[in-house]
């Protein structure tokens, strides 16, 4: 409570809580109530004036404390002023009051009045009504006996009109059948129904027969109308409607209209056929399929207007719809087993999508689009698969066919084509490159039949049929694992054809017929050619194409995890090698078992003093031609001539200079062996190892030194298993003479053979009881008596 | 040997071919080898790989008649072992004994306890059975096959059976079965016969050309494995002789020889022309349908070639795996240099 208030608006607040204690019911203010209660001992001011608790000595010991003299004289001619004011304002209340009471009595007084003189007024209006009342029932019971009388009347004439509508009813109704009104007919012969099932026995026996004779025309005509089809489908349905009333069993005519539908299924399937054989009978495409299309929107109507017609026959027109669109998938399926181009099965597939658009149009819930995606989905999968299988086929029988130069396609029977293979081999043995021409042809079947193979399934892309386009993504997989599957299964036939793998799949005598020597050295070469090729050039071919094939596909190229270009790389690197590794022992392998007889046949401890050259030389170099007339038709030729000393597989042997060598074999008859070999020794020592088995490439010169190499190791092989006398040492130094300038020209690798050519000379020397060498000029005569006589 | 290899060398001085584990020793590892010198005196070397394994100690150099083709340790009786020699056009095979205390003679002289010399064309090899004491001993020559009966304590040899395999089929070797003695597989020309000494009848045969080496794998029964000239090292499984059960690649030039380790199961070593030893693991696919199993992964994951030693002067002929240290083995190239290596390195952690 602020002590500075009061001298602010000290009396406007005063009068403001006077006021409202006047007006309110309790006189103590509320607000101010409890605190005055409290504080007024403790916090005795000024304003305590105008509360209840005011306690007026209080008060004055206050102001005289707390005021001087001048401010308590002031003080109280305030008060003063303020008590006058007081009692002014009091006694204008009072006048107020009073005159608002006396104006309040007076008109109470008016209305005491005015009541009195109005129940009199009430009393005569009662008298009235009641007069009223009592003339209104005199009227009313005067008129009772004629209402009686016309309501009997108007009931008579109503069941008269009912009667004479009976009586009406058969003329009625034949001229309704004759105006065809048939629905007014069926209205009335409905009202008059339960008139005819309470008296139609009776009295009414003869309308009732006439009427119903005339029904049974309504429902023939009306059956009819259904059947036809050139009625309207709206009159159709209202006839359907019409005999539903009549009670007609309808679900009798609902089978046979569904009968009729599918009837024409099985007409629009079996002309589908015809069409498709004229098809490929070759009658032009256009005039065939507007018909079918035509027959087609017949079907479609026919099935609109069943719907229209028996609307709760839905299931069974879905069914049917479905049926349709299955029949004509299964067709197109077993057209795609007789391998058909992609052309056909566009325009099958164009055919059927119209159909099937317009079926749907008719019956958009059948989901019949989904239906058809679904197969069209099967069907593609199935063509993409199915052309692989075939491309796969063509190409194997393709090589084999043409190998044979029989232009038969049977590669059903492998082992058969390759005897024939076999057969024929020796046959055109004298023609000039068989095996180059193979091998072009059969490159050129491979790439050809995968770029057809890519083509045809591009045209599926290309033609902008909505069934495909929502495929075209799946398609593009399809191909892909199609390409990776196809690759491996050739992967898998070359390795079989080579011999290098059993297969599971045949037959045990096919199996062992194919091991040994059987398997046909040029056929593996071939192959290794062949896996070269599709390694380094169709894969990325192949791999271009699809990917421009994809058309910057929803999905990146790289990612696809079905066709990956570098595993199926790797696939037929490992694959050419392999096969290339294989022509080349198989090749040795026949120079071996020459070498074999050649050196366990004779005594060579017994040998007689080389007369010429042994002919095995010749078997050998001939061997060597044979390879290398194969080995020229199909492989390039290298592109370093020069040895390659990266790559090594293995390596054997110091390289000991030839003079040095030579030096030996003078010495060797009066040096100690001992201090031979620690020379041998001490020159490996300095010399740089000899790698003689290197990588094998896939060129010429790589195959023919390779070859060449392994026989001399094998030559050098058998020599160190025998001892030798000195003819016989020097019978191998004459035929290792002799070869040394016959392989001169063939091999690449000249410093490794021309080593090894040593080495085996050496071998022979080591093993040799008493190495003495032929003169240098015993040596050059017979080998070019040999040269002279194999000229001849 | 040059730099890379860790493998603990020793000289011969000749030209060398064959190399074997004393199996019978077995506080040492050690191996015997035999020179094949035409002209110069021949000599057997008894080498002791030292506890460090860091070196190979000469143990005992004797002098051998003629020169050696063929040796093959006792395996019961670590001073015992048989050779097989031929010089120009005469031929042997004999069993010698080392002589006791010989390290503190100066020349010792090898005791020739018997003389296998009932052949009558080249004898190829001798076998003792390989898995414990046996009084028997198989010598093999180009037609014969020789049981002996061999009695250590009076020390002579008898022929107790000998069988011939044939003109045609000219022997080139053999392997006795470890686990049955009396199975016994040859190498022939043209083909691997299955023998039983019982009867001396060849019970079985593997009709697969050009086999030069065979070794039965001694933890696996029905394990057989050959080496080939051409077509690399095949694994057999004796009750399915048609295929193979697993193909390795062997070596680029020829195949010589595979052992199989006495301790780990699918570990294989072959030494070859190429001048190189190579270290395989060959797990042959176990069940009833090896065969087609191996068709359907032709591309394993796994190479089996752990390692090729290729730091050889010459064609590697000799190989032996160490009995006591079966981590261990000794090569021996034609140049006549021992190596011992240890394949530990190598060998795949389990």
């Amino acid at each position: 409570m602020g002590v500075d208030d009061v001298p602010l608006d000290d009396k406007a607040k005063r009068m403001r809580d006077l006021l409202s204690s006047f007006y309110s019911p309790d006189p103590t203010s509320p607000s101010r109530t409890p605190n005055n209660n409290t504080t007024s001992s403790r916090f005795a001011t000024l304003d305590t004036i105008n509360t209840t608790t005011f306690d007026a000595d209080q008060y004055m010991n206050l102001l005289v404390q707390k005021s001087n003299l001048e401010g308590l004289l002031q003080r109280h001619v305030d008060m003063a002023a303020e008590i006058k004011n007081l009692d002014t304002d009091l006694q204008m209340l009072v006048y107020e009051n009073y005159n608002k009471f006396v104006s309040a009595t007076d008109a109470i007084k008016r209305m005491k009045n005015n009541i009195v003189s109005m129940e009199t007024n009430m009393e005569q209006l009662l008298e009235k009504i009641m007069s009223v009342q009592s003339r209104s029932d005199g009227v009313n019971t005067s008129l009772f006996e004629k209402r009686e009388h016309i309501e009997k009347l108007h009931r008579t004439r109503n069941l008269l009109r009912k009667v004479q509508f009976i009586y009406d009813l058969p003329a009625r109704l034949a001229k309704c059948i004759k105006s065809e009104a048939y629905a007014d007919a069926v209205k009335y012969y409905i009202g008059a129904m339960p008139i005819f099932k309470i008296y139609g026995d009776s009295s009414f026996q003869d309308c009732k027969r006439a009427s119903e004779e005339a029904v049974a025309t309504i429902i023939k005509a009306l059956q009819g109308k259904v059947f036809s089809d050139s009625e309207s489908i709206q009159a159709r349905a209202e006839a359907v409607m019409l005999l539903k009333q009549l009670d007609f069993p309808v679900n009798n005519l609902k089978v046979q209209l569904f009968e009729k539908l599918e009837q024409f299924l099985v007409d629009l399937h079996l002309e589908s056929k015809e069409i498709r054989s004229s098809d490929l009978g070759g009658i032009p495409v256009s005039t065939s399929s507007s018909a079918h299309e035509a027959s087609i929107r017949e079907f479609a109507e026919a099935v609109r207007a069943y719907r229209v017609i028996f609307p709760d026959s839905e299931q069974q027109l879905f069914r049917l719809a479905k049926d349709l669109a299955a029949k004509r998938f299964e067709a197109t399926k077993q057209q795609i087993k007789k391998q058909l181009s992609s052309a056909d099965l566009v325009a099958m597939l164009r055919v059927i999508w119209t159909d099937v658009l317009l079926m749907d149009e008719v019956l958009p819930e059948a989901g019949i689009r989904d239906f058809t995606f679904e197969a069209a989905h099967d069907a593609i999968k199935q063509y993409v698969a199915g052309r692989f299988s075939h491309l796969l086929l063509d190409i194997s029988g393709f090589r084999f066919t043409r190998y044979n130069g029989i232009s038969k396609k049977d590669v059903k029977n492998t082992k058969s084509t390759l005897v024939k293979v076999h057969d024929n081999q020796k046959g055109i043995i004298e023609e000039e490159c068989p095996l180059q021409a193979a091998l072009e042809t059969s490159k050129k079947a491979l790439v050809q039949g995968s770029m057809d193979a890519l083509l045809d399934t591009r045209r599926l892309l290309d033609e902008n049929l909505e069934v495909l386009s929502t495929l075209t993504d799946l398609i593009i997989e399809w191909v892909r694992e199609g390409f990776q599957d196809f690759f491996r299964k050739l992967n898998d036939q070359f390795l079989v054809l080579s011999g290098k793998k059993y297969s599971a799949n045949q037959d045990l005598t096919f199996g062992e017929g194919m091991q040994g020597d059987k398997v046909l050295p040029d056929l593996v070469l071939l192959l290794a050619q062949l896996s070269v090729f599709i390694e380094q050039n169709a894969i990325t071919r192949i791999t271009e194409e699809i990917s421009s094939f994809s058309r910057g596909g929803t999905r990146g190229f790289e990612n696809s995890p079905a066709f990956i270009p570098a595993e199926i790389c790797r696939i037929f690197r490992s694959a050419g090698e392999e096969l290339l590794q294989h022509y080349i022992s198989l090749k040795t392998q026949k120079i071996l078992i020459v070498l074999k007889k050649r050196f366990t046949t004779p005594n060579w401890v017994r040998h007689k003093e080389p007369r010429e050259v042994h002919m095995f030389v010749d078997l050998l170099l001939q061997e060597l031609d044979t390879i290398l007339n194969e080995v020229k038709q199909i492989l390039p030729e290298g592109l370093h001539p020069k040895h390659r000393r990266t790559d090594s597989n293995g390596s054997t042997n110091s390289s000991r200079s030839n003079p040095l060598r030579d030096d030996r074999l003078v010495r060797s008859n009066t040096q100690k062996a001992r201090s031979q070999l620690l020379e041998s020794h001490l020159a490996k020592l300095f010399k740089q190892k000899m790698e003689i088995f290197t990588k094998v490439e896939h060129t010429q010169e790589s195959v023919i030194t390779m070859i060449i190499k392994l026989f001399l190791k094998s030559l050098q092989e058998f020599v160190r298993l025998q001892t030798f006398n000195r003819s016989g040492f020097q019978q191998i130094q004459l035929d290792i003479h002799f070869l040394k300038t016959s392989l001169k020209d063939t091999a690449e690798d000249e410093a490794a053979v021309d080593f090894l050519l040593d080495e085996v000379i050496v071998a022979a020397a080591e093993r040799c009881l008493d190495p003495i060498p032929l003169e240098p000029a015993i040596l050059d005569r017979l080998t070019q008596a040999k040269l002279a006589k194999n000229s001849e | 040997m040059q730099g890379g290899s860790n493998g603990v060398g020793y000289g011969l001085k000749y030209q060398a071919r064959c190399i074997a584990d004393v199996k019978a020793d077995t506080d040492h590892t050690s191996f015997l080898t035999g020179t094949l010198s035409l002209k110069e005196e021949n000599e057997v070397h008894l080498i002791r790989l030292s506890s460090t394994g860091t070196e190979l100690i000469c143990e005992g150099l004797f002098s051998h008649p003629n020169e050696i083709w063929d040796l093959a340790s006792c395996p019961f009786d670590q001073r015992i072992f048989s050779t097989v020699f031929s010089s120009g056009e005469t031929y042997g095979a004999a069993i010698w004994q080392i002589p006791e205390l010989y390290g503190q003679l100066n020349s010792p002289q090898l005791e020739r306890i018997a003389s296998l010399d009932a052949h009558s064309s080249k004898i190829k090899c001798t076998l003792w059975w390989p898995t414990g004491r046996h009084d028997m001993l198989v010598s093999i020559d180009e037609q014969n096959l020789f049981l002996w009966s061999f009695d250590t304590s009076k020390k002579n040899a008898q022929v107790q059976s000998q069988e011939s395999a044939g003109v045609l089929h000219s022997l080139s070797g053999g392997a006795w079965d470890p686990h049955d003695y009396n199975a016994l597989a040859l190498t022939s020309e043209s083909s691997v016969q299955l023998w039983d000494l019982r009867t001396m009848k060849k019970t079985n045969s593997i009709d697969h050309p050009h086999v030069r080496n065979l070794d039965y794998n001694v933890k696996r029964k029905y394990m057989l494995v050959t080496a080939e000239d051409e077509s690399g090292i095949h694994i057999w499984d004796l009750r399915m002789l048609k295929f193979p059960v697993l193909d390795l690649p062997g070596h680029t030039h020829w195949t010589w020889t595979v052992k199989c380790n006495p301790e780990y199961e699918d570990l294989i070593l072959s030494a070859g022309t190429d001048s190189a030893v190579n270290l395989w693991l060959a797990s042959p696919p176990s069940g009833d349908k090896p065969t087609t199993e191996s068709f359907d992964s032709p591309y394993k994951p796994v190479d089996p070639l752990l390692n090729s030693y290729s730091d050889y002067e010459d064609s590697v002929y000799g190989l032996a795996w160490s009995c006591r240290e079966p981590w261990i083995f000794a090569s021996l190239s034609y140049d006549g240099r021992v190596v011992v290596e240890s394949t530990k390195p190598h060998l795949p952690r389990k």
